[in-house]
C-alpha cells in the first residue's frame, strides 16, 4: 500500500543535500540555450523541477551510450582476460518523467531476462528512481494512448506530484519508504482530497492519441510502399534512436585491446551491412520499416507490449519532423472509426 | 553474475588452408573446465574475437562427437576475418557461445538426408554429417551434394574420402565451370539436383550456401517433391551479440541469432523472408 | 507568392519537365513544416512557404542522382546546390531550380522560449550573416510580394561572434568546447543533415581501420566534430543545418564560421557565390601563399 508525504522544495533541497553524502544525485538540470540535460548534480538546488523534458532519457544511466566491456592483456607471456569492475556506489536520480521509467520497465525486459546483462542490471539495482508526475504534458506527448499516463508509476520509488503550495510524494517501495523517512509528513484530509483531484485532473491532459495496430495488423502492410513514402524525408541520423528511452540496440567494437559496447541505430546503413557488402536493409525504406516493426509489432510479439512509451522525443527531436505516431496512426488498410 | 559479452581464452592449435580465402582454425580452450562443459549441437555458431580487432559469428564446423577441440572455418572477407588469418598456430583468440537453436537433430532421425552446400555452407553441414557418420544407425541414407565456384574452392577435401566410404552415404561433387582434370560434375548446383532427382519420401533436405545458390534451390526440392518443412536452411546475417540483444539480426520478431540461426522453409516464409 | 510556386510545380510535373518535385508542406503538428516529395501534379496543392520553411532541401538531391527534379530553394539552400554541381556531385540538366526570395527564417527553437507578448520574430541566427535574399543560381525566381518583415543583419562584421571568440585564451577555448562537445551524442545527425556531408563512407563510418573512437569520450567527440568541420572547409555555405539539426545544442556554426573566415581571408574565398566559381580545393593557383604548390 503506497503511503503520502507533504513537503515543500526547500525540505526536498535539504533532504537531497543529506542524502548526497551516501548517494550520486542525478537530475535534470536547465542549460541555458542548451535544453535540459540530466546531470550529476554538486549542487543540488540546480535540480530542475519545471515542466520541461530532458533531451536524453534516463536510459543512458543504465544502458551507457559506451562502456568497456573488458580488457585484454598480454602478460607473463600469457593471453589474460580482465573483466571491467562493475560500479557499486548508489545513485538517486530524481525528478524524472513517468515515461522514462516505463521506458526501464521494457528495457528490462531485454537485459534482465534470458541472458541476463550484469552491466545493466547491475546499474538497476544500485539505482533508486523519484519520478515527478507531469503537469504541462508537451505537444508531442502521446504516453497515454501507450499505456502510461502523467502519474504513472511503474518502476519509481517515489513519484513526487507537484502541487501548488508544495510536493506530495507518493512512497512506492520500502527502497523509498526508507529514504523519505524523516522527511515532510503524513497527508491531512483535505491533502489528501488534493491529490486524488490533481490525480484525476492529469489522467486527461494528454492530447495527441494514436491508435496503435492490434495483433497482426501491421505484418499485412510489410511490403506495402507506404514505408517508402513516409521514410522519405528521413535523413538517416540517430537522433530518434538515441534518443528514445526503450531503444537499446548497440554495437561491440574493439578499441585498442579493450572490448566497448556503444549505441547503435537501425537508421543507420551500416548497422546490418554484412562483410561480404550485402545489406538486407539497403535502403530508409527498410530501415525505417524496421524502426516502426521493432517498436509496434515484433516487440508485442515477443513480450506483449510496444516498445514505446509515448514520449515524443523522437518526434520532438527529429531534424525533418518525422512523427512516428501519426504514421503508425495513418498506417493504409487498418481498421478506423 | 557472470559477464555474457566476455570470451573463454582459446589457443589455435591446428591451421589448416582449405582454399585460396578460407582456412580451418582449430581452437583448444585454455580452462580445462571450459573444455569439458562446452556442449554444443551441430548448426549452432560461436563468437569469435580476435583481440584488438572485434568479433564475429562463425558456425561450428566440427562435430560435436569429436571432443577435444572445435573447428571453424572462416572466409578472407571483412574486419575480424582478415585478422583471423594473419594468426599462427599457438595465437590465442576469445570464443563466446555456443550460440544459436543448432539443426533440429532429434527430428532428422530415421530419416534420409540430402545435404546442399555451396562454397563455404559447407562449414554448418559440416558438423552434421559427421555427427550423423559417428551415429550412422540413428539415420537413413545420406547424401551430400557439394558444390563450388571452381575445384580450388571446395572445401574440406581431406574428408571426401572418408564419407564416400561411410555406409549407405553417397557424395556428389559439382563445379560451375568446366575444368580439366575434373571427373565429378559441372553445373551449379541446382542442375546438378534436377538431373539427379533425390528421393523425398522420409526424406529432409538441408541446404546452406550463397544466397543466390539457396534461392534457385528451393524451387528445385519443392519440385522433387520435399514439403517446405522438411527444407532446412541456416541463414547468415551481420550479428553482434548473439543473445538477442543487440537488434541487427532481427527477421520478422525473431533474431537470427538467438532463435535461428536454422529456420525450415515453412518458418521462413511465415515471416516474408526472401529465399 | 505560393500560388505562383504551386502553378510552376504543377506545370512542371504536368509537362513531364520533372519527375519529382521537393519542397515544403505543413507537418502533422499543424504549425511546422516537413519536407515533402511529390510526382504528381494534382498534390502540388499541397506545397506551402512562409518562415517555417527551415529545411535546405538540397540534401536530398543524392537521394535521387539520374533523375529529374525540381527543387524549391532558398538563397542559402541554392548555394549548397552550387557547391553540389562545382564537386560534380549532381547535373545541372537534371534540376530545376524553384528560386524563393526569402527574407529570414525561424529558429523554431528559440521560439519556443519566446513570450508571446514580445514583438520579437525568432528569426534564426543564420538568417544575420546571410548575404543575398535571392538565390544566385536559379531557373525561374519566384520574388517576395509587398513588404515582409525581414531578419535583422549584421551588416558590418559577420564575423564579429567568431572574433570574440578568437581572442579568448587557448585554454579558454579548450574548455568551453570541451563542455559543447561533452554533450555530443554522436548521432550524427550533424553529419545526415548537411548536403555537403555527400561521401559514399564518411571517416567515422570507417572500420579498417577506425580513425576515431566510437567512445563517448572527450577524444572521440573531439575528434568528430573537428574532423566534420574541417571537411567543410571552403564548402560550408553556412546553412546552419547542422546546428539546427544538433539535438543537444552545440553550437557547430562557431566553428564552421571560423573556418570560413580563414578561408576568406586566406583566399578571399567564399562558397556557392557563383556557378562560375571552382571549387576552392581543387583548383591551383600560382599566386597561392604556400610554397610547396610552386
Amino acid at each position: 500500500m503506497p503511503s503520502e508525504k507533504f513537503f515543500v522544495k526547500e525540505d526536498l533541497y535539504n533532504k537531497l543535500e543529506e542524502l548526497s553524502k551516501e548517494f550520486e544525485i542525478i537530475g535534470p538540470r536547465e542549460l541555458p540555450n542548451k535544453g535540459i540535460f540530466y546531470q550529476s548534480l554538486k549542487n543540488t538546488r540546480d535540480l530542475y523541477l519545471g515542466e520541461g523534458f530532458a533531451i536524453e532519457p534516463i536510459k543512458r544511466f543504465f544502458l551507457k551510450p559506451s562502456e568497456w566491456i573488458f580488457d585484454e592483456r598480454f602478460r607473463e607471456n600469457k593471453n589474460i582476460l580482465e573483466g571491467i569492475p562493475l560500479p557499486a556506489d548508489k545513485r538517486i536520480i530524481i525528478s524524472v518523467r513517468p515515461c522514462e521509467t516505463r521506458g526501464l520497465t521494457l528495457l528490462d525486459k531485454v537485459f534482465d531476462s534470458d541472458y541476463k546483462d550484469n552491466f545493466y542490471i547491475n546499474n538497476r539495482k544500485r539505482t533508486i528512481i523519484i519520478g515527478l508526475a507531469c503537469n504541462k504534458p508537451a505537444k508531442n506527448c502521446f504516453c497515454t494512448s501507450m499505456g502510461g499516463s502523467p502519474i504513472e508509476s511503474r518502476g519509481m520509488d517515489v513519484l513526487i506530484f507537484d502541487m501548488d503550495r508544495g510536493l506530495i510524494a507518493e512512497i512506492l517501495t520500502d527502497r523509498g519508504r526508507e529514504l523519505f523517512a524523516s522527511i515532510g509528513e503524513g497527508l491531512n484530509e483535505g491533502q489528501r482530497r488534493l491529490l486524488k483531484e490533481d490525480k484525476e485532473k492529469k489522467k486527461d491532459l494528454v492530447e495527441k492519441k494514436l491508435s496503435p495496430p492490434e495483433g497482426k495488423e501491421l505484418d499485412k502492410i510489410f511490403e506495402s510502399d507506404y514505408w517508402e513514402d513516409v521514410s522519405r524525408p528521413c535523413i538517416g541520423c540517430g537522433i530518434c534512436t538515441y534518443l528514445c528511452p526503450t531503444c537499446h540496440c548497440f554495437d561491440l567494437v574493439d578499441e585498442r585491446r579493450k572490448r566497448l559496447r556503444c549505441y547503435d541505430s537501425c537508421s543507420f546503413p551500416d548497422f546490418t551491412l554484412e562483410a561480404s557488402g550485402v545489406n538486407p536493409r539497403p535502403t530508409k525504406k527498410e530501415r525505417y520499416r524496421q524502426r516502426v516493426f521493432h517498436k509496434f509489432d515484433y516487440f508485442k510479439k515477443n513480450f506483449g507490449e510496444n516498445l514505446c512509451v509515448g514520449c515524443g522525443r523522437c518526434i520532438r527531436h527529429c531534424p525533418v519532423k518525422i512523427d512516428i505516431a501519426d504514421i503508425v496512426d495513418k498506417v493504409p488498410g487498418l481498421k478506423k472509426e | 553474475m557472470q559477464n555474457i559479452y566476455q570470451p573463454y581464452l582459446a589457443g589455435i592449435i591446428d591451421i589448416r588452408q582449405e582454399t585460396p580465402d578460407i582456412k580451418t582454425f582449430k581452437l583448444k580452450f585454455r580452462d580445462k573446465e571450459i573444455e569439458g562443459s562446452f556442449n554444443y549441437r551441430p548448426g549452432q555458431f560461436v563468437e569469435f574475437s580476435v583481440f584488438g580487432e572485434g568479433e564475429a559469428p562463425f558456425c561450428i564446423a566440427s562435430s560435436p562427437t569429436r571432443k577435444g577441440s572445435i573447428e571453424c572455418s572462416v572466409k578472407r572477407m571483412g574486419k575480424v576475418s582478415q585478422a583471423l588469418h594473419e594468426l599462427d598456430v599457438g595465437d590465442t583468440v576469445g570464443i563466446r557461445g555456443p550460440y544459436g537453436n543448432g539443426f533440429p537433430v532429434e527430428d532428422l532421425k530415421a530419416k534420409n538426408l540430402l545435404f546442399v552446400a555451396g562454397g563455404i555452407g559447407l562449414a554448418p553441414l559440416r558438423s552434421l554429417i559427421n555427427y550423423c557418420l559417428d551415429n550412422r544407425d540413428d539415420f537413413k541414407a545420406v547424401t551430400i551434394v557439394n558444390g563450388a565456384r571452381t575445384s580450388r574452392d571446395l572445401v574440406y577435401k581431406s574428408e571426401y574420402r572418408e564419407w564416400e566410404k561411410a555406409g549407405d552415404t553417397k557424395l556428389h561433387l559439382t563445379v560451375d565451370c568446366r575444368e580439366e582434370d575434373w571427373t565429378c560434375m559441372v553445373g551449379v548446383v541446382p542442375r546438378i539436383l534436377e538431373q539427379l532427382k533425390p528421393a523425398c519420401r522420409d526424406s529432409s533436405a538441408i541446404v546452406c550456401g550463397p544466397p543466390v545458390m539457396i534461392r534457385y534451390t528451393m524451387p528445385v526440392l519443392l519440385k522433387l517433391g520435399f514439403c517446405a518443412p522438411s527444407i532446412i536452411t541456416t541463414l547468415e546475417m551481420k550479428m553482434k551479440c548473439g543473445l538477442g540483444k543487440c537488434g541487427r539480426c532481427s527477421i520478422g520478431n525473431l533474431y537470427v541469432c538467438k532463435d535461428g540461426p536454422v529456420f525450415s522453409l515453412e518458418q521462413l516464409r511465415a515471416f516474408q523472408y526472401e529465399c | 507568392m505560393i500560388d505562383r510556386i504551386k502553378k510552376k510545380a504543377e506545370e512542371l510535373l504536368r509537362t513531364k519537365q520533372v519527375d519529382l518535385i521537393i519542397g515544403y508542406k505543413r507537418a502533422p503538428d499543424g504549425v511546422s513544416v516537413a519536407p515533402v516529395f511529390i510526382d504528381k501534379a494534382e498534390e502540388t496543392k499541397e506545397l506551402i512557404w512562409d518562415t517555417y520553411c527551415v529545411y535546405n532541401l538540397s540534401n536530398y538531391l543524392k537521394d535521387f542522382r539520374g533523375r529529374k527534379i525540381g527543387i524549391i530553394a532558398k538563397a542559402c539552400d541554392a548555394r549548397s546546390i552550387i557547391v553540389l554541381l562545382q564537386e560534380n556531385q549532381l547535373k545541372r540538366k537534371d534540376i530545376f531550380i524553384i528560386g524563393v526570395e526569402c527574407s529570414g527564417i525561424v529558429d523554431e527553437k528559440k521560439l519556443l522560449s519566446i513570450s508571446p507578448q514580445t514583438s520579437e520574430l525568432g528569426f534564426d541566427e543564420r538568417c544575420r550573416s546571410c548575404k543575398p535574399s535571392k538565390p544566385p543560381i536559379y531557373d525561374v525566381l519566384i520574388v517576395q510580394e509587398g513588404q515582409r518583415p525581414q531578419a535583422p543583419r549584421l551588416e558590418k562584421d559577420p564575423y564579429g561572434s567568431v572574433r570574440k571568440s578568437e581572442a579568448k585564451s587557448i585554454s579558454e577555448k579548450f574548455k568551453l568546447w570541451q563542455e559543447e562537445f561533452s554533450r555530443c551524442i554522436r548521432c550524427y545527425a550533424c553529419r545526415q543533415i548537411c548536403p555537403l556531408c555527400y561521401c559514399p563512407r564518411c571517416v567515422a563510418d570507417q572500420t579498417q581501420p577506425s580513425w576515431l573512437s566510437r567512445a563517448h569520450s572527450f577524444r572521440g567527440n573531439f575528434t568528430w566534430n573537428v574532423t566534420r568541420a574541417m571537411h567543410l572547409a571552403g564548402r560550408c555555405i553556412d546553412c546552419g543545418e547542422c546546428e539546427r539539426a544538433c539535438p543537444v545544442g552545440i553550437p557547430l556554426r562557431d566553428i564552421n564560421k571560423k573556418i570560413e573566415k580563414d578561408v576568406k581571408e586566406l583566399f578571399n574565398y567564399e562558397a556557392g557565390l557563383s556557378a562560375e566559381q571552382k571549387a576552392l580545393l581543387s583548383c591551383f593557383d600560382k599566386n597561392d601563399p604556400e610554397d610547396f604548390i610552386r
